[in-house]
């Protein structure tokens, strides 16, 4: 019973990625864009809750992995073959994030918190120094792959980036995480390798947003420090990944999918009440419904089960 | 080298000084008496610097007076925060568990929702205002005549609240539930109170800073970020709890920033002071000159 | 020997909280340690788990020198430890908890699925399966109190460390909790430590007891000769002035 329900859910899962898969053939450009935003959020709030989800360590400034992606992307642009170029973006920066992951880690709590968003300002003012020496004001990024191609690599990343929150949540790995994030003291007195388990939280989540800013670059046409190390992209993964629920991979795919309608309804011609009610959702989830709305369902779910049962 | 002895720097690094040592001030009090992270403050600077240049604008009032008005209405918003949302919020355990990551959560939501509620009023452009622009020069040093009124008040005001709050029983008060909040209620201290007066006088004290500012930089929606992580470094510079260390650090780093500009160049600015605070958070956690342990 | 503490003493600044101790504990014995508040019992425990860095001397656990040691990696060698103020992972249900023990621990193991049947073995033997789905956070005191021992046996220990853990209980719940952890000790086989405030637990669970008396060790022998001991009568007495 038990089994043949989970093999259904999986075909499930995979008509739907086939669906969204196949749309790149013959939907519009406009939908296409939509499409892709929302497999960018996914993909980006997926990777958030692998750290900040996962082990508390809640990061303001995820945009840095974003950025610096695109940024090793450009740097790389018309140097190597483009999919390539996405890899070795990821793997940079992959690398990078266990670099200076080690020192970062050990602040912790809220101090992390704002040194993170510290992090991210940091790195996207020496990119604009290193461009401003390499009198680059912006780069443009000429024949890019088509957007139906870069459509599908999104969904690609968002699939990949949703089965490793899947799988994290589930594993041995993701139990030391969440130990963690309760109390990291306990975590380490039950022998959980607390320096070592974050490290590698740290540049997990690192990863796929590399590799979604490289691809981004490629749909912007252009490269500006400014754009590419938004404060509001942190933002918005945070509050995605809160409203909708951080403990398990469901929660950013409802936050997403919420606020991407919103988004596409408001961004461009009422910008800032769309941050506006960004901000008021995420002080009240926060204050009403710290789980978010997966957590508060299945909450509530588990609970009428009982009740019936 | 010759730089590093100008009295002209000496001056600006004093005038930076003094401002960060009156906003972190306030910073001090909120996070010291409640455990909350206002990365909002600065924001607080934003709201102080636009109702200066609103009553110049309506009155031609200078910001000399203005910036008590500016410190009435951050004080109010300080009331009215702490009535809607952090008296409930405070005596919730639930939430008081994880309360400092909460707070910056909901503070990080405030700014948000504060920043897009100006740029609807006033648009993201720059204001500003003349205001006293002659120059005055005192021995080497020229300075317009609204840098040095800053000087001036600024250290008055940042001296005399540092002086209040160390020797007055509200002072007195609050520091004891900086040092030990149980043991305060314990005592007899009326906690809810004394949060909510270090609610209204930070907000207050950083609102006057922010009228101050309006003279010296544009103001634009997004200009107290900036002002936010200055005030961290500080807090964390000069010690939790620390008025005086905090004093004292906010002169250094107003010496740090503008010294290190001198040597470096101007768009070395943010990654210096990016730069410190991330130095800070990782490597003297405690503090430089403080004795209380900010970081855990 | 099990675990020989070898001339450790600890200072925090200015300040000695242990100063020259030395003992050791036999393989399965029961040793229970003994002083008033701030005798530096709990630092004790801290220097054992790798907590708090010792100023001089060294532990050894079966022959190898362990301090120095991550508290991780005194884990993964079979030492456990519960605290006095209870730490249970709240936001974690009572069986992830457990899970997670049995999961980093010296277990090490690696399928879920094992570990998640060793938690709820564990919970089992301390009362608490019916509890295994709820919140951690949802629990009372005396659950709390069984959660931290729940959590620290499925670390697999050789060596356990207890820390008040029936303070705050009823009689009847420390005579369950005494019941529960002499069980636990027959079936798992591990040796203890105990910190314990309540006397009468103590006297009865223990063989040798420790007297720490200002960061000093005043006494150690069996309980009988602990009750009669000059040194350690002056010491409550005067502690009591």
């Amino acid at each position: 019973m038990n089994n043949s329900s989970n093999s259904l859910r999986f075909i499930g899962i995979g008509a739907v990625i086939a669906i969204f898969g196949g749309l790149s053939g013959f939907a519009s450009e406009y939908m296409l864009g939509i499409g892709f935003t929302l497999f960018m959020y996914i993909a980006l709030a997926q990777s958030w809750v692998i750290l900040s989800g996962m082990t508390g360590y809640i990061s303001l400034g995820h945009v840095v992995f974003f950025g610096s992606g695109a940024y090793v992307f450009v740097l790389m642009w018309g140097l190597v073959p483009v999919w390539l170029g996405v890899a070795l973006s990821g793997l940079v920066v992959g690398i990078g994030a266990l670099i200076i992951g080690y020192p970062v880690l050990r602040v912790r709590g809220p101090y992390f918190v704002i040194l993170s968003f510290g992090l991210a300002e940091l790195v996207k003012n020496l990119v604009l120094i290193n461009e401003a020496r390499m009198y680059m004001s912006l780069r443009p990024v000429f024949g890019a792959p088509s957007l139906a191609q870069l459509y599908i690599a999104m969904l690609v990343l968002a699939v990949a980036a949703t089965g490793l929150t899947y799988w994290v949540r589930r594993s041995r790995f993701g139990a030391g995480l969440r130990s963690i994030r309760e109390d990291e003291w306990a975590a380490e007195t039950i022998g959980i390798p607390v320096a070592r388990l974050k490290l590698i939280a740290f540049a997990l989540s690192g990863i796929v947003p590399a590799m979604v800013g490289a691809i981004f670059i490629m749909r912007s046409g252009i490269f500006q420090p400014g754009d590419a190390f938004n404060p509001i992209v942190s933002f918005t993964i945070v509050t995605m990944a809160i409203i909708g629920g951080s403990d398990d991979a469901p929660g950013p795919l409802l936050g997403v999918g919420f606020l991407v309608i919103l988004q596409e309804l408001l961004w461009a011609n009422w910008p800032e009440i769309y941050m506006i009610i960004l901000g008021i959702l995420l002080i009240s989830f926060v204050l009403f419904a710290p789980s978010g709305i997966y957590g508060w369902l299945s909450a509530n779910i588990s609970r009428s089960k009982k009740n019936a049962a | 080298m010759d730089i590093l002895l100008s009295p002209q720097l000496l001056a600006a690094a004093l005038i930076t000084g003094v401002l960060y040592a009156l906003i972190s001030l306030g910073l001090n009090l909120i996070y010291g008496t409640m455990r909350l992270l206002n990365v909002a403050h600065g924001d607080l600077v934003m709201i102080g610097a636009y109702i200066a240049f609103i009553v110049f604008s309506l009155f031609n009032v200078g910001p000399l007076v203005s910036m008590f008005g500016a410190a009435v209405i951050c004080g109010g918003l300080g009331w009215f925060a702490y009535k809607s949302i952090f008296q409930n919020l405070l005596s919730n355990s639930q939430i008081l568990a994880r309360l400092e990551e909460n707070s910056l959560l909901l503070f990080f939501g405030i700014s948000v929702v504060v920043q897009n509620l100006v740029i609807l009023f006033f648009t993201a452009d720059r204001q500003g205002y003349e205001y006293l622009s002659a120059i005055v020069e005192i021995g080497d040093v020229r300075l317009t005549g609204a840098r040095l009124a800053v000087l001036i008040v600024g250290s008055v005001i940042s001296i005399a609240a540092v002086l209040y709050l160390r020797f007055s029983l509200f002072g007195l008060a609050m520091n004891a539930l900086i040092q030990n909040r149980d043991a305060s209620a314990v005592v007899g201290i009326n906690v809810d109170r004394v949060q909510m007066f270090s609610l209204i006088i930070g907000f207050g004290i950083t609102g006057l800073a922010g009228a101050l500012i309006s003279v010296l930089e544009p103001i634009t929606p997004v200009m107290g970020f900036p002002y936010t992580m200055s005030a961290f470094v500080v807090i964390i510079l000069g010690g939790l709890g620390n008025l005086w260390g905090g004093f004292l650090a906010g002169l250094l780093l107003g010496m740090l920033e503008i010294f290190g500009v001198a040597i470096t160049g101007p768009e070395w600015r943010s990654v210096l002071v990016y730069g410190i605070f991330i130095g800070i958070l990782i490597f003297r956690p405690q503090g430089l000159l403080g004795r209380g342990k900010i970081a855990r | 020997m099990l675990l020989e503490i070898n001339d450790i003493s600890k200072s925090f600044g200015g300040l000695t909280a242990l100063q020259d101790i030395t003992f050791s504990v036999e393989e399965g014995e029961t040793l229970g340690v003994m002083g008033a508040n701030g005798a530096g019992k709990t630092t004790l425990f801290s220097l054992i788990a790798g907590h708090a860095k010792l100023s001089r001397g060294t532990i050894l656990l079966a022959g190898q020198q362990i301090d120095g040691l991550r508290p991780d990696q005194i884990s993964a060698l079979g030492v456990a430890r519960t605290y006095q103020i209870v730490r249970p992972f709240r936001g974690l249900t009572v069986l992830e908890n457990v899970a997670a023990g049995a999961l980093y621990g010296s277990h090490q193991e690696k399928s879920m699925a094992k570990a998640n049947q060793m938690a709820h073995e564990i919970l089992t033997d301390v009362g608490l399966d019916d509890r295994a789905n709820q919140p951690a956070g949802s629990l009372t005191l005396a659950g709390f109190k069984r959660l931290e021992l729940a959590k620290a046996l499925a670390t697999g220990p050789k060596l356990l460390l207890l820390d008040e853990v029936m303070a705050g209980l009823t009689p009847n719940e420390v005579n369950e909790a005494i019941g529960i952890i002499e069980t636990c000790k027959q079936k798992y086989n591990f040796t203890v430590i105990v910190i314990e405030h309540v006397m009468k637990a103590l006297m009865r669970m223990c063989e040798r007891i420790v007297v720490i008396h200002h960061g000093e060790m005043i006494a150690v022998g069996p309980p009988e000769e602990i009750a009669q001991d000059e040194a350690v009568i002056q010491a409550y007495l005067g502690a009591e002035k």
